[in-house]
This record gives C-alpha cells, structure tokens and sequence, in this order.
C-alpha cells in the first residue's frame, strides 16, 4: 500500500513549484540583501566593496537613530495603550451574555478595511479646517484648541498612533476573546463554589489562563511595529521634519530616492536582525510559560 | 442571576460607547461624501442637505476606481488560487507521502520563511523583478509580477495550517482510495483536498484580505497607471485631491463599500480565517 504514496514523479511534481518560487523570491533577496550591504552602490555604475561601513555609518546614522527612535515609540505606544485596552474589552465583551457577537462584530470592522484606506480616511478625519476631530474640538472646547495633527512635528507621529490603534485594536480584541472563551466552564465554576466574585476571578483566573494569548500579541506587537511602513508612508511619509519617520520608510528613501542601494539593503539587515534578536528575546522569556488546564 | 444581568447595563453602556466611537469616523465619512466642500465645513455634524451623487461621479470619473477594483480582483484571486494549488500539493507530499526525511526538511525550510519580514527584503526584491525577463517580456510593471510575490510570500503561513490540517486526516480513508485503484494524484485530488476544504477556505480568505490590501509591493512593481491595484490607486487620488474632501470621501466610501458589503454576510468566515494565522503561528 505504501506503493502509491512513493511515487518519486509526482513527489517532486507537487513540492518543486513551491521550492522553485520560494527559492527565486525568497531566499534569493534574503541572500543578496545581505551582500548588498557590504557595497556602495547606486543601482547603476559597479558596485565598489566597503567592508563593514553602511553598518558602521548607520549606527552614526542621526536619521537612524531617529527612525529606530520611532519604531519603538511606537512599539511602547502599543504595548502600554493598545494591549491593557484591549484586554479591558474583551473581558468585558465575555463577560455580557447578550450582543457579544454584534460587539465581536462590530470592534472587527476597521481590520478588513486595506490600510491604505486607512491612512487616508485618518488624514481627512485630521484635516485642520473641516476634519471630523478638530470641527469637534471646535464644538466642545474654545476654538484654539484645534490643531495641525498630520503637520505638527509633536503631534504627527502621536496621529498616527491613534490611525494604528483604531485599525488594529479589533484583531486583537478577536484574539482575546477567542482564548478566554476557550477556558473552561469547570474551572470558572469551581472558582466560583470558593466565592471567587466577579472581578477577582478576572484577576486570579482568566489573565493567568490567556497568558499563551498575550504571548502571541506581543509578538506580533514587537514585529509589527519594527517593520511598520503603509500607515506612516501615506499619511505623512516619515514627515514632517523626519518626526514620524520609521526604520522602512528611511529604508524605501535611501534605496529608493537617493539610489544608495548598499545602504538602503543594510537597513533592511538590520531591521531584519531586530526584529529577529526582539522576538527571540521574547520567546526566551516565555519558554516556560506553558498553560495547563 | 437576574440581578447579575442587570448588573450589566454598565458594561453595554461602555462597549457601546466603544463601538460607536470606532464607527463614527465611516459614518461621518459617509455623510460628507454626498455634502460639498464647502458644506463639510460648515455644515460637519448634520446630514447632508441634499443627496447628491455628483461627488461619486466625479470620484468614480477622476480615480478609475473601477479599473483599479478590477485589477486588485485580478492580482488578488490569481495569486490566491496559485498559493493554494502550490500549497496544498506541497503540504499533500510532505504530510502524506512517504518521504520521512525530505518531508521534513521541506516543510522546516518553508517554516524560515514565517520568520524573515518581507519588509527588510524591498530593495533587493525590486532589483530582482527589474531584471527579470520572462519569454522575453520584462516581469516589471506586470501583474504577473505582484501576482509571484503574493504567492510566494502567503507560502509559508498557508502551508503551515495546510500541512497541520492534513496531518491530522486519518489513514483509513486514503488506504481505501489505494484499494480502488488511485495514485497519489488521484489521492490528492479526489480525496484529500475534498476533506481539506475547511482548511483551504480559512486560508483563503487570509490570503485574499492579505492580497487585497496589500500596498507597498504593488507600489514598487507596478508604475503603469492604468495596472494600478484598489490601495496604490487610491494613495495616488489620495496625493492629488488632498484638499478635495468631497471626492475623497465619495473615493474611500466606494472602495470600502464592497469589503464591507462582504464582511456582512461572512463575517464568521472572514474573522476566523483572518485570525488562524496569529493562533496557530
């Protein structure tokens, strides 16, 4: 019977188109970024061979150092707003019996919508004359107290965190609520015969037991918000004055609009090995931090 | 337990509050696109004097919307349906077929690819695109271009919960398609991607939503106007009516419609399928 399943032909038919795509659009780039990095290259004349110098003028790199500044502002930005709100919801959300699906539902819509949608929405919804928040801090504040958001260099990036959070803050509330639907009914029962009352067994059961999802949020937090690049692209391009640029915009204008091709691929590098050190760094500290019912 | 349900108009005051916070920007945006520039300012909070849909035609006249709608379809189902045919091959030969060792090192090598973002990889991704040539055709500014890409990089997360799903298939059913005669490609076909369709459905629709929205990679390949994907042809209106609030609106209200008109009726569909990445990456 194993005769059917050890047929080499179509073995090699059914793995080789993944491979062979996988190869030329993956490991390929992944390769070259790498040896990219050692050239001073503009795209055109030969490549000249400069050891480790984009890495050493990137660490002296202002604009850099800015950038990765940025990235993880925005990373503290959704660790310390987005993460607790999140987990305020979806308690909430499990713990009324009625409407939770609409509730489910409805925190979901912002996440289909394309982030370049997004970003153009917020940038009306900012606009200093007729955008939604300043016409509506006009009706409850005095008038002055309306702003430039987008074109502000201390508000900019600050927008842009609310864009961000308002599109993404219902994945997560998803995420939660699936886990903490998923502990079991005994042992909230259980908690209950003992006299556990409501808030406490928040505290004493349902966030020790989401522990795995909370894990997984970070996760996806840290490498999200090191490779952010739509939402800050469009609404404000890394501007103004370089107050919202992140490490992949400064990465698309170097390579992009300045032709350094070398410098521009060791900032991917770098922000490749970032993220790779951060997650890592992550999964170490939680290794042990299996949930057992 | 009555008086814990009336303990909880609170929380649906609270949640409620939320929700409409979060929906209020789409609604606002909704009545301004049928409101003129000027009335936008003036008139920001109350509905719209008059339903006009001057400001759709103009949008819909100015942004090629439609063209751009149809592109993104184009891009988005091709790639979807050629990563789900690569995968579900791949996942079908390394899951079932009895190549131990190779099977592993396969499926542990596409397992990388979850692990490097496409973002760091940009640059040398559009040099490589710019120099490729097939049949003599350059593979920049084509669509078949963004549609290897998609491909490629939805790979390794649709693998994963392929592979996972087939694994867990019993025996029983295969041994007896062998005992009526198929091979492995009439296993494959007739009987395994049949079981499969759960799995194939929920990476569909994360593909899609992926492909769909994708922006910056259909950005770098594509500069032909008329190529154009829904998310880069938007960001273009986006640069060229900053200051035309009513168009903009009409623009985002018509290419949000049909995402949302989708999510109404599969909403289940779509939100598990977006989220099986995450839970079981």
């Amino acid at each position: 019977m194993n005769k059917a399943l050890k047929n080499p032909f179509t073995y090699i038919a059914f793995i080789v188109p993944t491979l062979a795509l996988y190869a030329v659009f993956f490991v390929y780039p992944v390769i070259v970024s790498f040896y990219y990095g050692f050239f001073k290259w503009d795209g055109i004349t030969d490549k000249v061979f400069t050891g480790l110098d984009n890495f050493a003028r990137l660490w002296n790199d202002e604009v850099f150092r800015k950038a990765l500044a940025n990235n993880f502002y925005f990373m503290a930005f959704s660790l310390v707003v987005n993460i607790p709100l999140v987990f305020l919801l979806s308690i909430i959300i499990s713990k009324v019996g009625r409407m939770r699906d609409f509730y489910k539902s409805a925190v979901f819509v912002p996440v289909v919508i394309s982030t370049a949608t997004v970003a153009i929405l917020f940038g009306v919804l900012y606009n200093y004359d007729s955008g939604m928040i300043n016409q509506f801090i006009r009706l409850v504040a005095p008038d002055d107290w309306a702003r430039e958001w987008l074109s502000d260099p201390k508000l900019a990036m600050l927008s842009i965190l609310i864009a961000n959070a308002w599109q993404n803050i219902g994945f997560f509330i998803v995420l939660c609520l699936a886990a903490i639907l998923n502990i079991p009914k005994e042992i909230v029962e259980a908690a209950k015969i003992d006299g556990v009352n409501g808030w406490q067994e928040t505290w004493t059961i349902t966030l020790p037991l989401v522990r795995p999802i909370l894990f997984v949020m970070l996760l996806l937090t840290v490498s999200g918000t090191m490779k952010v690049l739509d939402i800050v692209q469009i609404m404000t391009n890394g501007g103004p004055f370089q107050s919202t640029e992140v490490m992949s915009t400064y990465m698309l204008k170097v390579g992009f609009r300045s032709m350094e091709l070398g410098y521009g691929s060791a900032i991917g590098v770098a922000m490749f090995i970032l993220i790779l050190v951060l997650t890592g760094m992550l999964q170490l500290m939680t290794r042990r931090e299996e949930v057992q019912y | 337990m009555a008086r814990l349900r009336n303990g909880q108009w609170w929380m649906h005051i609270l949640l409620l509050g939320y929700v409409a916070a979060v929906l209020f920007p789409l609604v606002w945006l909704f009545m301004s696109s049928f409101k003129s520039n000027r009335e936008i300012t003036a008139n920001t909070w109350g509905l719209p004097t008059r339903f006009s849909f001057e400001n759709y035609a103009a949008a819909w006249e100015s942004a090629n919307i439609g063209k751009y709608a149809l592109n993104s379809a184009y891009v988005t189902l091709a790639a979807c349906v050629l990563t789900l045919l690569f995968a579900a091959m791949t996942s079908f030969a390394i899951s079932r077929m009895k190549y131990t060792r190779t099977n592993k090192a396969v499926y542990l090598f596409i397992l990388l690819g979850l692990i490097v973002p496409p973002g760091a990889l940009f640059i040398p991704l559009y040099r490589l695109i710019q120099g490729i040539e097939l049949f003599g055709q350059p593979l920049y500014n084509t669509h078949l271009s963004l549609i290897l890409v998609y491909c490629t990089y939805a790979l390794p997360i649709t693998v994963f919960i392929i592979y996972a799903f087939m694994l867990s298939i019993p025996n029983e059913l295969e041994e007896a398609g062998i005992i009526d005669g198929l091979g492995a490609s009439g296993l494959f076909f007739r009987i395994i991607v049949p079981i499969s369709l759960p799995a194939i459905v929920t990476v569909f629709i994360l593909n899609f939503i992926g492909n769909w929205n994708e922006y910056i990679l259909s950005q770098l390949f594509i500069t032909s106007e008329s190529l154009k994907t829904l998310p880069t042809g938007m960001a273009t209106f986006n640069d060229g009516y900053r200051t035309n609030f009513a168009s903009l609106s009409a623009a985002v209200i018509m290419s949000i419609i049909p995402v949302l008109a989708v999510y109404v009726f599969l909403q289940r569909q779509i939100i598990e399928g977006m989220t099986a990445g995450s839970v079981k990456g």
